[in-house]
Order: structure tokens, then C-alpha cells, then sequence
């Protein structure tokens, strides 16, 4: 007799024979019933009308009868919570049982029955198992305080088992210690701030001798704590690393990935001279390597994490190209990661292995493996210069090959070839120009007409070839229909005798024919252009373009640095951070790396001291890619940037976004537009500004510090050190660093440029991207020309509010372009909102009242600020400087409380209520705000103006 | 943390079905099944969500076996788990299909409820788990011909009879407790899995070799066993390997349980084998292959009329003369547009067939003794070739297994219980080596 009978369909009156069976006198029968209801019970039928039957049968001594009611009672009790009260007497009764297994049971399963009147009867039986004789029992009731705190947070903390959780960590049994730390770890997610999870040199102590005698699944749940926990100091670290490095020859991946985790986030500490630095990346590769000839499913988790390591410290393998060699029966998935790590992996040392293996990729069978191959040869060339020839050449002979997607997806990547090594390989054009029949993908349509426009000069039919686009203009995508204009006004300007006819047809077709507003948009900027200044038009559209960047979809730094402490997670393989997909307050805490010991080398790691008592200015600088996109109006992901960094990471990861299609719109978009056109064409030495000692403020604007004056204001506002916004290598010699001032209510942007250049440098100007507050310059930019070589000279521009509004991300980015006689450079930076604090911001007591009662209480948001040694009043003082207005105070049993206010340029109302306890040197702080994105800036201002 | 556990027959009816955290609804199940089989071949199956609800699921013999979670867990964690768990099932009830499982779920529901504890992982090891288990297992009959599950690892059972009948290692490993039937018998197998690509000049560019010793042991009590290997075993790149014929490996991990202290000097692994299937060495060898790989292919590819690609293969078999290659087939890529083929084949077993859909031929030889060398013409008919379409004649891959063969030449010289057992234990020793990627370029 077999179980797979209880799976036969229900007949009419099943229940009410079953209820027979379940009330037999014999053992046997019993138990074939219980079982014919969990089978039902699975496959999704309703059988909870037996429960008190199937309750009756829980008091036996025969264990597995037990477990299969115990199976029943946790599926149902919580749509039947008074039937449940029920059992609890038979709990509480087997948690006194003499048998551990039965113990054990007991405590599981009322852990597992979510109904609140049973917990309160839960906790004494617990309490009892949490220090039972027997660790099986001790184990299963750790997990039990992790269950009964998902279903009453309050009730575990009053009954104080999280003390006796914590006891259990330095228990004797490897296992109980496993389930106390995996208990404690997700508990102390749900609440940051508590300190849970005491992790001290001592308990790290424990921690690692249990990791050496536990179950492999409880080393995992023992590295991921260790994972969290930041060494004091090199040494520290180096000795957990030392005894960490055995787990990575487990058979189990996934304590391998644990392991991979707690040393890639120690080795941040170590210095690199140290000889132990190296070992330990040499002890790195083999087990990666070793992850790749797992099953497909743990190769593409393996590969998810190894592109992650690969980005943040590619010499860990850079000798293991082999590995990554596709194998034909991989799935495509595992292929297209495979394909992504070697390109990342190409060098010089071993491009030539690399480029054989894609040359064969690309004859093969599936299509997306094959495009993506012909892709990697593309970047290989542009990434590694002296194998350039030979990539252009293998792509020719794809080219040969005719097969249609090949050819495309062929001409797109030479197209980036063509950017990145001008003048050298045009010779090909001719034969790509062959192949103008074969296009049918918009990317390639526009990479080709691209070609064709960009050396319109060196094609005999140029205008030919783009007419036969032409003639069906309005079926083309968008792109392609951009591209053509940007192209067909290239060809005018370059041959401007032949093709006046069809420069027209393309413009009227763009302005008067088209719906779509971006195309009529360029159409009428390159009309009236051309209409008023050919010359001008040919530098705008003609310009010189950006070199395009080596490496391609590299992650932004800060969120690799957060994917890195999440590796081996289901964050490491969407290449997401946790909160991304994480809902509710789990995970959302940003984990970050440590801060290599030894001062020196804070470029490597850009969060630096975030505490220190010479706290840098938040002025974060977003990779260069993200600003390129704002200014373009490309829709780009937001920056993720969050962390504060000292070293502006100047990232030119998206750099070749300006490449292909798209290089003539800096012309279009950016030098093409009226009011950008007029800020950087305007002459700039005519101003005779008195540019005395910084702070200097243009004479001017002298009478407007009148104006400001009216509100009495010391000016005791904080004022941020400079900080280098773009270093002199990616602006062709111009060094320009600064920060931002409010004074006497005028805001000022203070800027110091410097020309590490051999030649001298004229005509500044500047301009501002939309932004969220409308920060605009309010007057050109004041330089004495020329700027000389190695000489600096200080500027402070003042700006207005009442620019265009679009909201940034973060709120207080600012996207600058900066140009001067050899090129228009693009940075962005971040002020501190304090900047927009007006000084008429002190509100009215009752109207502060009724505010802060009128704006709902999910707007309020609470901050931590801490280390700050100062008694309420010098708090309010320096606050005031900053414009932050201390209403009223209240004194209650021994806390300071401090009602404040603030405004804002645009009118937006911020309140504050900020408690100091005397002796404590945190302050909370509680903002509310109709706008609540801004209250997280408005904290960082406080946090700066007080600990400044 | 898991939040649930379900086993799914491929027809996507529940067969197990645990909740343990109470955050996920049972939806949660047939949302599962509608995304995995919507799913593309090119779209990774391994981690699927729906909402803020995630899947994880591996499949094996034939079933779906799946975890979702709402938290940020480790892929690897639960993916070697539902692994562990499938081979946990197979061990307690013998075999792995819809049928065993839907047969033993009582017992398979108690095994989950040991395992893992508000989606906490406990313990996977027979060891700890025999102690609590009390269901058990329910063994569908001994052997169907209709089980295909059965042949799986060595399709050597037509081999002599030195081979022990694959039927043998599937039986539940604990029903020896009621019934007589459970013989003492432990089975050590040598696997390999062979990647070799060999250049369009018959060069060998790549070839790694991945093995493992894995046990299957149905011995009731627990008693150490020690596994000789061969005493000139070299572990480490950096070896001089001098003249002696050396067996060599790159890297090797071994199973928590393995004690080594006879392995440096002896090469003796001391083992207490638990009741199950478990891997206690794996190893492998990358780019030094002790033997010459062992198929070499002499391809020529010629324009013939105007619309026919011929396509001539000559495939010769390195293997020791008393060897034989099994199930051995060989894909080619051919041209976009092919329609037909004519094909001249050396004897009657061997299959030849043209599939327009993938654009490759397939060729297969279910014999193949070493030393020989076969012989085949295919005529490819291409309506609108071109000189471009031979280069379409892509890289020539092949599958194969290697019986009672181990390219790295490593050997199990003994195998000893201690103390002896009583009553009969057989011992068996088993070798093969399967093809995990052999390519040939054209």
C-alpha cells in the first residue's frame, strides 16, 4: 500500500469519513487518516472543517502520528485561532517531555502557529527550552525568539529573551551558536540602531572557533554575520582573514561565496604593500574558477558575482581568461556573462587568445550569442589600442560573410571604432557603404548614416546614399530620423554647392511634417543656424568630439562598493542593492566598505572617516556619464550616489553615450541651444570686476549686501572648504575646484580655476543645467584674462533661484558646463541646501504650531547626529548663522527640546524639533516637512553646521 | 530566509507543498509555474520574481524544486540546498519521480521539517537526520523498463557483467529497517567530465578535466572505510613530474567528513560513509591532458555544384584498442537555408539527420571501439550559396561516454571497511567519463 492513494479526488461525504477514521480506536487507522488530510491538505483542498478531530489526535506517544498533526495544526490554526487554544495545553504538556525530540517538537511548532493567543502561553515553555539540558532543544528554541519576534516584537523584548539569545552565542554547541547569530541577525535588521549584535574582538573570537566545528549551513549564517562586522584596525582584520581562507576549499559554494564576501570587504583594510595583501588574492582565484564547473544555475549566480569582482579588482584573475572560454552546450545565459567577463579581463598580454576565441563565437549558431560576440571584438579594439588593426580586420571579414545581422551589428561597433581612433581606419568605409542595403535595424541604419554624414567628405555619393534614406523618412525610427538630419546638415556644411536641395527637404520634412517634437526641435535649431550664421553653425555642428571611454556598463562605484557587501545574495546576481527589491524596513540599511587603514590611499576608497572631526563637505560628485545625460536629456539611470565622497569620482563611464549617433547632438543640444549659445559665446573680459580676496564679490553687487543687511545677519554661516570638482586631466589642463557660500543673502558659487595646461587659457564662461531649486549664474563668469599656465585665480559668481526647475537626483546635484577657448568641460557637484535657507525663515510660534500639527506624521523623519559637544544655546547660535531659526525651547526632565524653522528659496517650510540630553552628545532630530525628500538634506546641514 | 518550500511535477501539480515563514500566500505556487514555463531559453532561470516575492528553483528528475524568499538570501545557499534536497529524497525513497514523491510525502514533509526551521537551514546530513526521522519510505517497484531515470549514469549496462547493474544503486537507502530485500552494498564511483577544444590545425588549445569520487552507500551503521588512491598522485601545478607516469591533479576539495591524515604520505582517504549519496573528493585538471584527447577529427568542406556544400568527416578514436566509446554523436553547423541532405555513412547503426531549425547536422555512432577509425560524407543541399556560407561550416562539437575509463589516470587501488563488516558487504568500483564540452574547429 502505497501513500499516492490519498491523493485521489475528493469524493461526496470524503470528510464525514474521514472524521470516522480520525476518531477510530486503532493506532493505524488514525494515522492513515491524518495522512489522507495532509494530502488533501496539499494539494489545496479545504479540510479545516476537522480540525478539532484531527486536534484529538494529538496527544499519543507515537511520534510520527504527532508530527503529522503538528503538519495540520500549522497550516490551519491561524484561520482558526479559538480552535487552536485547544492545543496549547498539549504544548505546554510536551515541553516538559522527558524526550528532547518531543521537547523540541513542541517549541517548533507553537512557534510556527501565528495566533496571538497562543504565543502568551509560548513564553514560558520557552524560556525553559532556551536553556534546556539538550542542544537540539536550545537550537530549535533560538529560532523560536526569531519566529515569536516576527509576531510580537514587544512581547520578546519585555519577556527579555534577547538577552538569553545573545548568552546562547558563547554556547558550547557549534549549531546553537549557528541559530542564536542567524536569529540575532534578523532581528537586529528590523531594528538598525539597536546593538543587537554586540560585535566586539571577543564574541568575533567565539564566532570563528564555532566556524570551524558547526554544519556547513551554519558556517554560512556565521560568515554573513562576520560579513557585518568592521575590524578595528589592519591586524584585526588580517587575522580574521587568515582564519577565514580555509572555508574557500569547501565542497559547498556557498559557504565559498560567504567566505569570498567577509575577505573581499576585510582586504579593503589591508594595506596593498603588505605581503599578505597579495597572498590572499592569489588564494582568491582558484575557488572562483572552481564555481564555473558547477551546475548552469550556480555558473550564472557564480558569474553575476564574479563581474562584480572582476570590476573591483580585476588582478584577482586577471591569468584566468581561459576559464571564461565559452563551452558550446553552456546555456546562452551563462555565454553572454562569459562573453561580458573576457572583454572586462581583455588586456594587452592576452588579446590575442581573446580575439581568436570571438572570431569563432561569431559563426555560431545562436543569434544573440553571436551579436553580442561581435560586439566584444568592437571592444576590444576600442579598449586595447594595439589590437585595433586586427579587430577592424576581423570584423571586415564578418562583414564578408553577409549574414545580416553580423553585418549590423558589425557596423555599429565600427562606428565606436571610428570615434575612438579618428583617421585611421576610413579606408573601410567603402565596403560598409556595400552593405547599405542589407540594414534593416534602426541602431545600424543610424551608425551607418552617421558614418556616411561624419565623412561625407571622403564619399564620392554621399548625398546619394543619404537621399535613398530620405525617401522614406516618416517610416524611419526616431533615431534613424535624427540621424539623418544631423547627417544630411554635416553633408551641407561640407559640401554646400551640391546638396542645398536636400538639406531643405530634410528640414521641412523634420519641422513641418513630423509629430514628434524632438526631431522638429533639432530640424528648427539647425534651420535657424543656418539661416543666421553658417560659420557658427559649422563649429557647432562640425565640432571636435569627446574621445570615447575604454570600458562600457561598468557599475557606478558606490553601488558596486554596496554590491560588494552584498556578494553571494540575490543582490549580487540582479545587480541591485537590496533595497531595490527588499520591501519593508529588511536590508535597507546601505552597507558600505571599511576604509583602508593608512591615510594615503583614500582615493581607493572615497567614503573616508564619515565622523572625523575634518568632515569634508558632502559634495558629491556623480560619475561624468550621469551629467553627459542630464545635459543631453538622455534618459539615463539616476545616479545612485548617496555616500559622501572627498575625491570627486570622476568616472568616465558613459562617456561613449556621446559616441556614435549621438556626438553631433552636443552640437544640437548643448552648443546649439539659443541661451547656452549666447552664455558661451558672450566675451567675457569686459567686465572690470573688482576680483580682490576671496571672498570676493563683483563690484556691482555691492549694493546688494544693503539689501541683505536689512535682516542683520552676522555672517557666521558655515562655509564648506573648496573641494576639486574636475581635475585637470579629464578638462585638458583646467583644474577648477570650489564650494558655495550664502552670504548676507546673496548665494555665491566660489570657484578657484587653475591652468595646469601649457597654454594660456581665455574666455570662461559658464552655465548651469536645470536643477531642482533653479540655480542659475546671475551674471557671466568674471575672469581676468588670460589665465596663464600654473597660474589660479579666485572667482565668486553669484547665482539666482530663478532658473529653469527639474528636479535632480539627489536634490541638491548641480550639473555644470564650464567652457573656456579650448573645450567645454562638464562636471556636477553637490551644494548644501543650507544655501537655500532665506533669512526671513523664522516662523510664527502659533503658525509653527499649527503647521507641525498640519502636516501628516508620515512626513516627519528622525536623524541621529552625533558626536556634537555643544550645550542648546551655542547650537541654536550657530544654527541661526546657517539661517536656521530656533523658535522656542523647552526644557523637560533634564532634554533640551528645540523647536526651529526654515525656509527655503522656492517657499517650501521646514520644521524642526531637536532634543539634546545634557551629557549625551547625540542629538535626535525630527523634521517635518510637506516636501519630506528634502529633510534628509536639511539633516546634512545640521549635521555640518554643528560640527563645524 | 526561505519563506517556502514546493515540489512540482512538470505538469505543475502540487506535490509538496511548506510554508515557513507565513509571509508568501499559496499563489505564490501557480504564479511560479505560469513565469517558468513563459519563460525563453535565453532568459537565466535561476532567479525569478514576481512582485517583491522571489523564486529560486532548480529541476531534477523532472521535477520543479522551489524556494521563494522575500528577503536578500544567498542564491548559492538555496540552490545547493534544493540540490541536497533532492538528493536527500532520492536516498530516503530510492528514486527520484512524481511517482516516489507523491508515494512518500509524509516522510518527505517530516525530512523538510528537520531540514530547515522558519526558513533557517539546519542540517542536510543522514547522519543527524536518521536519528528524528520516523516515516518510512514507500519503494515503487524495484525496476520498470519504462523508468527511464534508471539508465541515466551508465548506459553501460550492456557491458560485461564486471559492471554493477545501474538498477542496484536506486533503492531507498533506510527500508533495510522493515524489510529483508537491503543488501549491504557500497557503490564508489570515478566521474569525469571531460572540455577539450581543439584547433581548425588539430592543435589541442583547451581541455580541463572536472572528476569527483562520489559514494553511494547503503551500509546500515556507520564504519570507516579507507579508499586507496594511486600512490603517485600529484596534487598543485607546480609539481616536476620527472619520468615517472605520474598522476597528476591541479586543485582537489574533499567532503567535511573526510579525515586526510594518511593522504599526504598514502594517498588514503579515511571516510565514515553516512547512509546516501555523497561526492568526497572532487578535483580538477586544466590544460595538461595525460592522454591524448580522444577523438581526432579530419574535416574538409567543399563548394560543390552550385548549390550543394560537401561536407567530409573523418573521425578517428584514441582510446586503448580494448575501450569503447558510447553513445557518441557529433553536431555540425551548416549554412542558413539548408534544405536537404544525402549522406554516405560506414555501417548501418549509425544515424545521420539534417535539423534545418537548429542549422546542424547530427551525426551519431552508438559503438565506437578505440583504434578504429570511421568515416562519413555528408551532401548539403544550400539553395543560394555563396563563398561566405562555408565559413557558416562551424566549430564541430561532440558528446560521448567513456565506460570504465578516467582521462586523468586516476585509479582506486583498494577499498577496505574496518572493522570488517559483518555479514556480506559487496563493494563495487565504477569508472566513466563523460563529454562536457569537446569541440573541434573547422
Amino acid at each position: 500500500m502505497t501513500d499516492s492513494k490519498y491523493f485521489t479526488t475528493t469524493k461526496k461525504g470524503e470528510i464525514f469519513e474521514l472524521k470516522a477514521e480520525l476518531n477510530s480506536d486503532k493506532k493505524e487507522k488514525k494515522k492513515e487518516a491524518v495522512k489522507k488530510v495532509i494530502a488533501s491538505m496539499t494539494v489545496g483542498k479545504d479540510v479545516s472543517a476537522l480540525f478539532p478531530d484531527v486536534v484529538n489526535c494529538m496527544q499519543t506517544d507515537n511520534l510520527e502520528l504527532k508530527k503529522l498533526v503538528y503538519l495540520y495544526l500549522m497550516n490551519y490554526a491561524k484561520s482558526q485561532p479559538d480552535m487552536a487554544i485547544m492545543a496549547v495545553n498539549t504544548f505546554v504538556k510536551d515541553c516538559e517531555d522527558p524526550n528532547p525530540l518531543i521537547r523540541a517538537l513542541a517549541v517548533r511548532t507553537m512557534g510556527c502557529i501565528r495566533v496571538d493567543k497562543i504565543t502568551e502561553y509560548l513564553c514560558e515553555p520557552l524560556r525553559k527550552c532556551l536553556k534546556d539540558e539538550d542542544p537540539y532543544v536550545r537550537k530549535t528554541a533560538a529560532v523560536c525568539v526569531a519566529k515569536l519576534h516576527d509576531i510580537n516584537a514587544q512581547l520578546v523584548e519585555d519577556q527579555g529573551f534577547l538577552d538569553t539569545l545573545k548568552d546562547l552565542i558563547s554556547d558550547s554547541n557549534p549549531m546553537v551558536v549557528a541559530n542564536a547569530v542567524a536569529a540575532l541577525s534578523e532581528i537586529a535588521e528590523s531594528h538598525p540602531n539597536s546593538n543587537l549584535l554586540d560585535l566586539n574582538p571577543q564574541t568575533i573570537n567565539k564566532l570563528l572557533t564555532a566556524l570551524n566545528e558547526c554544519t556547513e549551513w551554519g558556517q554560512i549564517f556565521i560568515l554573513d554575520c562576520l560579513a557585518n562586522y568592521t575590524p578595528r584596525d589592519d591586524r584585526e582584520s588580517q587575522s580574521i582573514c587568515e582564519r577565514v581562507t580555509p572555508r574557500l576549499s569547501h565542497a559547498n559554494s556557498a559557504v565559498v561565496l560567504s567566505a569570498v564576501k567577509v575577505l573581499m570587504k576585510f582586504m579593503e583594510m589591508l594595506p596593498k604593500d603588505l605581503d599578505y595583501y597579495g597572498t590572499l588574492l592569489k588564494k582568491l582565484a582558484p575557488p572562483l574558477v572552481t564555481l564555473l564547473s558547477a551546475e548552469p544555475e550556480l555558473q550564472y549566480v557564480a558569474l553575476r558575482n564574479i563581474n562584480l569582482i572582476v570590476q573591483k579588482r580585476p588582478e584577482i584573475l586577471k591569468h584566468e581568461m581561459k576559464v571564461f572560454f565559452v563551452k558550446y552546450n553552456d546555456p546562452i545565459y551563462v555565454k553572454l556573462e562569459k562573453l561580458d567577463i573576457m572583454i572586462r579581463l581583455a588586456s594587452q598580454a592576452n588579446i590575442a587568445q581573446v580575439l581568436a576565441e570571438l572570431k569563432e563565437y561569431a559563426t555560431e549558431v545562436d543569434v544573440d550569442f553571436v551579436r553580442k560576440a561581435v560586439r566584444a571584438i568592437g571592444r576590444c579594439a576600442i579598449k586595447v589600442e594595439q589590437s585595433a588593426e586586427r579587430c577592424v580586420s576581423t570584423l571586415l571579414d564578418l562583414i564578408q560573410t553577409k549574414v545580416n545581422y553580423v553585418v549590423q551589428e558589425a557596423i555599429v561597433v565600427i562606428k565606436d571604432i571610428f570615434r575612438k581612433y579618428p583617421n585611421k581606419y576610413e579606408s573601410v568605409i567603402a565596403t560598409l557603404c556595400e552593405n547599405l542595403d542589407s540594414l534593416d535595424e534602426p541602431e545600424a541604419r543610424a551608425a551607418m548614416i552617421w558614418i556616411v554624414g561624419e565623412y561625407a567628405e571622403r564619399i564620392d555619393n554621399a548625398d546619394e546614399l543619404l537621399e535613398s534614406f530620405l525617401e522614406g523618412f516618416h517610416d524611419e525610427s526616431t533615431q534613424v530620423q535624427l540621424q539623418l538630419l544631423t547627417a544630411i546638415v554635416k553633408l551641407f556644411l561640407k559640401k554646400p554647392t551640391e546638396t542645398q536641395e536636400l538639406v531643405q527637404q530634410v528640414l521641412s520634412l523634420a519641422t513641418q511634417d513630423s509629430d514628434n517634437p524632438d526631431l522638429r526641435d533639432r530640424g528648427y535649431i539647425y534651420w535657424r543656424l543656418l539661416s543666421t550664421d553658417p560659420v557658427a553653425a559649422k563649429e557647432v555642428v562640425l565640432a571636435e568630439k569627446p574621445l570615447i571611454s575604454e570600458e562600457t556598463d561598468l557599475i557606478e562605484p558606490t553601488l558596486l562598493e554596496e554590491l560588494i557587501c552584498h556578494i553571494g545574495t540575490l543582490a549580487s546576481v540582479y545587480h541591485k542593492p537590496p533595497s531595490a527589491f527588499v520591501e519593508g524596513s529588511r536590508g535597507v540599511q546601505h552597507k558600505r566598505l571599511p576604509a583602508r587603514a593608512g591615510s594615503g590611499e583614500s582615493a581607493e576608497s572615497p567614503d573616508v572617516g564619515q565622523s572625523g572631526p575634518t568632515e569634508a563637505p558632502p559634495a558629491v560628485i556623480p560619475s561624468q556619464g550621469d551629467l553627459l545625460g542630464d545635459l543631453l536629456n538622455l534618459d539615463l539611470a539616476p545616479p545612485t550616489a548617496t555616500v559622501p565622497s572627498v575625491q570627486p569620482s570622476m568616472q568616465m563611464g558613459a562617456m561613449d553615450l556621446l559616441g556614435g549617433g549621438l556626438d553631433s547632438l552636443l552640437g544640437g543640444d548643448i552648443g546649439g541651444s539659443p541661451s547656452m549659445g549666447a552664455g558661451l559665446g558672450a566675451a567675457p573680459a569686459a567686465m572690470p570686476a573688482a576680483l580682490g580676496s576671496a571672498p570676493a564679490v563683483g563690484g556691482g553687487l555691492g549694493d546688494l549686501f544693503d539689501l541683505g543687511g536689512g535682516v542683520g545677519m552676522p555672517t557666521g554661516a558655515y562655509v564648506a572648504p573648496k573641494t576639486v570638482w574636475i581635475p585637470a586631466m579629464k578638462a585638458k589642463g583646467l583644474e577648477i575646484s570650489g564650494t558655495f557660500a550664502r552670504r548676507g543673502g546673496i548665494i555665491q558659487m566660489d570657484l578657484s580655476l587653475t591652468n595646469k595646461a601649457m597654454s594660456v587659457m581665455t574666455d570662461f564662461a559658464i552655465q548651469f543645467n536645470r536643477n531642482s531649486f533653479g540655480l542659475s549664474p546671475a551674471g557671466p563668469l568674471q575672469v581676468l584674462t588670460p589665465l596663464s599656465p600654473n597660474q589660479t585665480i579666485d572667482v565668486s559668481l553669484p547665482l539666482s533661484t530663478s532658473g529653469p526647475v527639474m528636479k535632480m537626483e539627489p536634490l541638491n546635484n548641480l550639473q555644470v558646463a564650464v567652457k573656456n577657448n579650448i573645450d567645454v568641460f562638464y562636471f556636477s557637484c553637490q551644494y548644501p541646501l543650507s544655501l537655500l535657507f532665506v533669512e526671513d525663515g523664522k516662523m510664527e510660534r502659533q503658525v509653527f504650531l499649527a503647521t507641525w500639527k498640519d502636516i501628516p506624521n508620515d512626513n516627519e523623519a528622525q536623524f541621529q547626529i552625533k558626536d556634537i559637544h555643544l550645550n542648546s544655546d551655542a547650537a541654536s547660535n550657530k544654527l541661526q548663522g546657517s539661517n536656521i531659526f530656533t523658535i522656542a525651547k523647552r526644557t523637560v526632565e533634564g532634554q533640551d527640546m528645540l523647536y526651529q524653522s526654515v525656509k527655503l528659496t522656492n517657499g517650501i517650510w521646514v520644521l524642526a524639533e531637536m532634543r539634546i540630553q545634557t551629557g549625551n552628545p547625540n542629538y535626535t532630530l525630527s523634521i517635518k516637512c510637506r516636501a519630506p525628500e528634502v529633510s534628509q538634506f536639511v539633516f546634512q546641514c545640521y549635521e555640518l553646521v554643528l560640527k563645524n | 530566509m526561505i519563506s517556502q518550500i514546493f515540489i512540482l511535477s512538470a505538469k505543475g501539480d502540487h506535490l509538496i507543498y511548506k510554508d515557513f515563514r507565513g509571509e508568501a500566500s499559496k499563489d505564490s505556487i501557480n504564479v511560479f509555474y505560469e513565469m517558468v514555463t513563459a519563460l525563453s531559453g535565453d532568459q537565466p532561470p535561476v532567479v525569478m520574481s514576481h512582485k517583491d516575492l522571489h523564486f529560486i528553483h532548480v529541476r531534477q528528475g523532472g521535477l520543479y524544486w522551489v524556494a521563494s524568499t522575500k528577503t536578500n538570501p544567498s542564491p548559492f545557499t538555496i540552490i545547493e540546498f534544493l540540490n541536497r534536497l533532492a538528493a536527500l529524497t532520492k536516498d530516503y525513497c530510492g528514486s527520484l519521480s512524481e511517482k516516489s514523491v507523491r508515494m512518500n510525502f509524509a516522510l518527505i514533509y517530516e525530512l523538510l521539517d528537520e531540514m530547515v526551521d522558519f526558513g533557517y537551514i539546519q542540517t542536510t546530513s543522514t547522519d543527524i537526520l536518521k536519528n528524528f526521522i520516523q516515516t518510512e519510505a514507500v519503494s515503487s517497484k524495484p525496476f520498470s523498463l519504462f523508468d527511464l531515470s534508471n539508465v541515466g549514469l551508465f548506459g553501460a549496462e550492456t557491458q560485461q557483467s564486471k559492471v554493477a547493474p545501474s538498477v542496484a544503486a536506486s533503492r531507498p537507502i533506510m527500508s533495510s529497517r522493515g524489510e529483508q530485500g537491503g543488501k549491504n552494498e557500497i557503490f564508489v564511483d570515478v566521474i569525469e567530465r571531460l572540455s577539450v577544444v581543439i584547433g581548425s590545425n588539430g592543435v589541442l588549445m583547451k581541455s580541463d578535466i572536472q572528476g569527483e569520487i562520489r559514494i553511494k552507500c547503503f551500509l546500515p551503521t556507520c564504519s570507516e572505510m579507507r579508499i586507496g588512491l594511486n600512490e603517485e598522485l600529484n596534487i598543485g601545478k607546480s609539481q616536476l613530474k620527472g619520468y615517472s607516469s605520474a598522476v597528476r591533479v591541479d586543485e582537489c576539495r574533499f567532503h567535511q567528513a573526510v579525515k586526510l591524515d594518511e593522504f599526504d604520505t598514502f594517498r588514503i582517504l579515511k571516510v565514515c560513509p553516512s547512509q546516501g549519496e555523497q561526492t568526497v573528493m572532487q578535483y580538477q585538471l586544466c590544460d595538461e591532458l595525460p592522454c591524448a584527447p580522444p577523438f581526432q577529427l579530419f574535416p574538409s568542406v567543399e563548394k560543390d555544384y552550385v548549390n550543394r556544400v560537401m561536407i567530409f568527416l573523418k573521425l578517428r578514436c584514441d582510446l586503448p584498442p580494448k575501450s569503447t566509446a558510447l553513445n557518441v554523436s557529433i553536431t555540425v553547423p551548416v549554412p542558413k537555408g539548408s534544405i536537404s541532405m544525402s549522406q554516405e555513412l560506414s555501417s548501418p547503426d549509425q544515424t545521420a539527420e539534417l535539423q534545418p531549425k537548429n542549422k546542424a547536422l547530427l551525426w551519431e555512432i552508438p559503438r565506437f571501439p578505440g583504434g578504429a577509425q570511421l568515416s562519413a560524407l555528408f551532401k548539403v543541399d544550400v539553395p543560394g550559396i555563396s563563398s561566405a556560407s562555408l565559413l557558416e561550416v562551424g566549430p564541430v562539437s561532440m558528446s560521448f561516454e567513456l565506460p570504465k575509463q578516467t582521462c586523468t589516470g586516476l585509479q582506486i587501488r583498494f577499498l577496505r571497511l574496518s572493522p570488517t563488516q559483518t555479514g556480506l558487504s559487496q563493494r563495487w568500483v565504477r569508472y566513466v567519463t563523460h563529454s562536457d564540452s569537446y569541440t573541434i574547429r573547422i
